[in-house]
């Protein structure tokens, strides 16, 4: 291995695995002085087009309390064959059918190049992929219009013997009944009345029918053997009927008066569809796809009352606690998350209005089921239909990148417990041996359940050291971990992926230049950035804020090389170089940040950002910048305002948005219309090339972003002027004597002053 | 097949709306990648940003034109596959008229097939659905696109090619849903129904076919003198 730069990115690609800390030191006392924690970003699903599926189950170690599977870290008498566990030593026979394995006949699990390896399980009834729609039909004609023809294409799309069901919504909740003839049959509930799962269920006519109903018709259950089918039905059977009935949605009948907004009943609709699956397939994956046009407004999760006048809740209105139904119906909606996580079913959000539609109320549904939120301006943009066709987007093997069910477990060895995990998962409440008592994140548990994911569902896990203080050098001189995600296919398979890492403790006072050299400032950004999120979304802005500064304050003390009290002598070696500009530029973050964005806006941007990986994350956290001109290839230039020059083209990627910027030169070039004299082609093909670039991104992202193409002095520019750094404003233009860059109207530290202070704070011996 | 286009997105309703990619295009499977966009230049670290390099020119002539084109340095061509326009792209296929008939008729065949071993009901649906396309192609309010892409699905279905006919329907729901949704569900149905059909049949029906083009030919040789 040439550099840990290599080491870390064969890891990822490998294992879907990224430490903060790549050597761990080997004492608890250590562990706390290096400020980050030991942690590491996981992305369980990581697309692994070279690891085939082992069809055979995996081998578990016969300790009741470990249960560990084997792996190519565990010893191997191959004479005696017994296996010894790497994670607590107990010594196991093999199964029979290892029986003629030896040092060259090696099952895949044993290869030392197998450190990932996914089994599928054979056993236990395959059931099909659900997905249940919940449709508000309080739209705009134009853009129900849209909505259905969206949910008509996704029919289409999907695998034509998944279960489908459709619920939808306005003053009034229609449960229909889906059947291969012409006739069709709704239920209807009150919005404005929460009911039990067991009153919904027995309002369907879900529960057994002990007393059967109908009598006379004992033919019927012979020809459904499932009660539930009346509404959950294969696509294949009933998808002329449903396309009809898709066609045929009409908007809310009941009138809106002047002044008011529709009602809108979610919460009955949220709580019947989580209900509905409840009763029918508890335990077995499936997708509710809320589809809303609005704020729920009337019953139990309303956000906003029905007058118009009266806005709904803002920040400045939370921070006055001024906010009548938030506390209410977040409290509705935790509910019902935390049924339908516990059942396996995870729930995506497709809201899209123009206005706030209540996703800070609602985001747990999304948050701790790992279900999808989108949030657009309307149902009829390219924005939501390509998102939302990218939901049933396929692998290279032509299947669903999507899997249901899942449940990750963390074991560790005896040095090392867990602390939490942040993500798209609720925990699954596993005391044991390697659970810490320290929580960050979601803690308190060695495992989680993340109902719904995908390829790149990604979660950050923490660790603690619990080595104490003099005590030796762990046994073998490495520690291990093993991630173990069991979950549902698309294929409707059970399959087990199981990653085993292990990586060397050093000691922290004879060999801090490993631990130091092996730090992976990228992972390290990202995990203390979803922690600072984790905090904002239950403390104070400014807390969080101050508590990122002290631990990046402290870090800099204890790893930056300096004489005392003389920032000028200050350095941070190469492994650390870029974690201070991270933790700036996280600082201005709309996931910090609430100025200017609304609660929703916030609660969205930090959706997204508790569960992208690595690369995702840190454009998030920093977006990237190049640069086009005639001097030379497109490069990444610095996020600097003087990077915003005259007679360049600006492409910015800060995941939600896409922004072209032509220089002012550049812009006069093309109003000018240079790019259409042959002579000046190769002008045309310097404007072309940002364009091309940007669609090879938005070809490869989830969801769609915002696509912004704006110049010199357009009211779009803000979008660049607000995430580069300030080094030049109005303040110091002419201290700078030159006119490079672009000045920035804003009162915001710069990178260059925050640097100063970072300096002068970790030199100074008073803190 | 598909097309492989890029529109522009909605900017009536959507705030910078996105561009929107055709089906072929989301679908298409690698094809030669770029290295990503994922770069980012280390900011030094007193946090200065760095003096302008020399080749960018200090303040460029705000004016002036852009540098002439020499043949020499125009840069290559980029790739061959990466599609730039942001419009439809036309195809040069030579503009030949499809008949409404040459669809339908397979269409309407392939049910004829159906009939008996699918639920008559569903044959129904199916049939009013073709009816629905009939008279949409006929009242001219289906797009050539549409038109040339329902010849494929029609010569691949006839052809047996049951997953590349499917893959053109989706592609149709995908491009023009708003043109198809009515009635494609019923095209996808027959191709459902179609393939079942043919796999519990495909050893007899090639039997029939072959003694079918007999008794045709037969009678033909009969009658010559």
């Amino acid at each position: 291995m040439a550099t840990y730069l290599e080491f870390i990115q064969q890891n990822e690609e490998r294992d879907g695995v990224r430490f903060s800390w790549n050597v761990w030191p080997s004492s608890r006392l250590e562990a706390t002085r290096m400020v980050v924690p030991l942690a590491c970003i996981l992305t369980p699903l990581k697309e692994r087009p070279d690891l085939p599926p082992v069809q055979y189950e995996p081998v578990l170690c016969s300790r009741p309390t470990c249960k560990a599977i084997l792996n190519p870290l565990c010893q191997v008498d191959y004479r005696a064959k017994l296996w010894a566990c790497n994670f607590c030593f107990q010594r196991n026979q093999f199964p029979p059918a290892y029986a003629g394995i030896s040092e060259v006949n090696q099952p895949a699990e044993l290869m030392p190049q197998f450190s990932t390896v996914e089994y599928v399980i054979q056993r236990g009834a395959q059931s099909p992929l659900i997905f249940l729609y919940v449709v508000d039909t309080c739209l705009e004609e134009d853009d129900l219009q849209a909505l259905r023809e969206s949910l008509q294409m996704s029919l289409s799309l999907l695998p034509p013997d998944a279960l489908v069901g459709l619920i939808t919504f306005g003053r009034m909740v229609q449960v229909h009944e889906l059947s291969c003839e012409g006739i069709s049959k709704s239920y209807v509930f009150r919005g404005t009345k929460d009911l039990t799962a067991k009153q919904i269920q027995d309002m369907l006519g879900l529960t057994k029918p002990a007393v059967p109903v109908h009598p006379a018709r004992p033919a019927q259950p012979q020809e459904h053997p499932s009660i539930s089918s009346r509404f959950l039905q294969p696509i294949h059977k009933i998808d002329m009927n449903l396309t009809d009935l898709l066609g045929e949605l009409q908007r809310d009948p009941w009138p809106v008066p002047q002044g008011k907004r529709p009602l809108r009943s979610t919460g009955v609709a949220l709580s019947i569809a989580v209900g509905l699956l409840e009763g029918t397939f508890p335990n077995t994956g499936a997708r509710i796809m809320l589809f809303i046009g609005g704020p729920p407004t009337q019953g139990p999760g309303m956000v906003v009352g029905d007058e118009l006048k009266v806005p709904i809740r803002s920040w400045h209105d939370i921070e006055k606690d001024n906010a009548r139904f938030m506390k209410k119906a977040t409290k509705h909606y935790e509910m019902l998350a935390n049924r339908a996580a516990a059942n396996g079913h995870c729930v995506d959000i497709y809201a899209c209005a123009l206005d706030q539609t209540g996703l800070l109320e609602m985001k747990c549904c999304t948050n701790l089921t790992g279900g999808h939120m989108v949030m657009g301006d309307s149902f009829n943009t390219s924005l939501f239909k390509q998102t939302f066709q990218r939901i049933f987007s396929k692998d290279f093997n032509g299947n669903f990148r999507m899997a249901f069910g899942a449940t990750l477990e963390v074991k560790t060895s005896r040095e090392l417990k867990v602390a939490g995990a942040i993500g798209p998962c609720v925990s699954l409440n596993v005391k044991g041996p390697c659970v810490s008592e320290n929580e960050l994140g979601v803690g308190g548990t060695s495992q989680w359940k993340i109902c719904g994911l995908d390829p790149t569902s990604t979660l950050g896990i923490y660790f603690e050291v619990v080595n104490q203080h003099n005590a030796p050098i762990p046994q073998g001189g490495r520690g291990a971990i093993q991630f173990v995600t069991h979950y549902q296919h698309s294929s409707t398979q059970r399959r087990i992926r199981v990653t085993t890492i292990a990586r060397n403790w050093a000691d922290a006072q004879s060999q801090l230049k490993h631990i130091e050299a092996a730090f992976d400032q990228e992972a390290a950004a990202v995990l203390m950035a979803r922690l600072g999120v984790f905090r904002a979304e239950s403390e104070e802005g400014p807390d969080v804020l101050r508590w990122l500064d002290r631990q990046l304050i402290r870090l800099c003390q204890k790893f930056g090389q300096y004489t005392k009290e003389d920032p000028s002598s200050f350095r941070l070696s190469d492994s650390f170089s870029l974690y201070p500009q991270f933790m700036f530029h996280l600082r201005r973050s709309p996931f910090l940040q609430v100025f200017n964005n609304s609660p929703d806006e916030s609660s969205y941007y930090r959706h997204h950002f508790a569960r992208q990986d690595l690369t995702q994350s840190l454009i998030m956290i920093q977006p990237i910048l190049y640069s086009y001109s005639f001097h030379g290839p497109p490069e990444p230039v610095l996020l600097d305002s003087s990077s915003i020059l005259a007679d360049r083209i600006l492409l910015m990627d800060t995941f939600f948005q896409i922004v072209i910027y032509l220089g002012e030169t550049i812009a006069q070039w093309q109003k000018a219309g240079y790019q259409d004299m042959p002579e000046y082609e190769n002008f045309k093909h310097l404007l072309q090339a940002p364009l091309d670039d940007a669609q090879e991104i938005l070809h490869a992202r989830f969801p769609m972003p915002r696509y912004v193409s704006t110049e010199h002095g357009g009211s779009q520019a803000r979008f660049l002027l607000s995430k580069v750094n300030p080094s030049q404003t109005h303040n110091n233009l002419y201290a700078w004597g030159q006119e490079t860059g672009a000045p920035i109207l804003t009162d915001d530290v710069s990178l260059q002053v925050f640097m100063d202070h970072l300096k002068k704070l970790a030199v100074s011996s008073a803190c | 097949m598909a097309g492989l286009y890029v529109k522009p997105g909605n900017k009536e309703r959507g705030w910078n709306d996105p561009p929107q990619f055709s089906y072929g295009l989301q679908t298409q499977a690698g094809g030669p990648k770029r290295t990503p966009l994922t770069k980012r230049v280390a900011a030094p670290q007193d946090g200065s940003p760095r003096v302008p390099t020399l080749e960018t020119s200090p303040g460029a002539p705000p004016m002036g034109p852009p540098p002439l084109s020499s043949k020499a340095s125009r840069p290559p061509f980029v790739g061959s596959c990466p599609p730039s326009s942001m419009e439809p792209t036309n195809f040069p296929v030579v503009e030949s008229e499809i008949l409404l008939e040459d669809v339908l008729r397979p269409l309407e065949r392939a049910l004829e097939d159906c009939r008996g071993h699918t639920k008559k009901q569903v044959c129904d649906d199916i049939s009013r659905r073709l009816a629905l396309l009939q008279e949409q192609w006929a009242g001219g309010k289906l797009s050539m696109p549409v038109k040339k892409r329902m010849a494929l699905l029609v010569q691949e279905l006839s052809s047996h090619q049951w997953d590349a006919a499917d893959d053109i329907h989706r592609s149709l729901m995908v491009d023009h849903v708003t043109e198809v949704s009515q009635w494609m569900v019923g095209v996808k149905r027959l191709i459902a129904e179609k393939r079942s059909l043919s796999s519990e049949e495909e050893a007899n029906e090639e039997k029939s076919v072959a003694t079918a083009e007999q008794n045709q030919t037969v009678p033909g040789i009969q009658h010559d003198p």
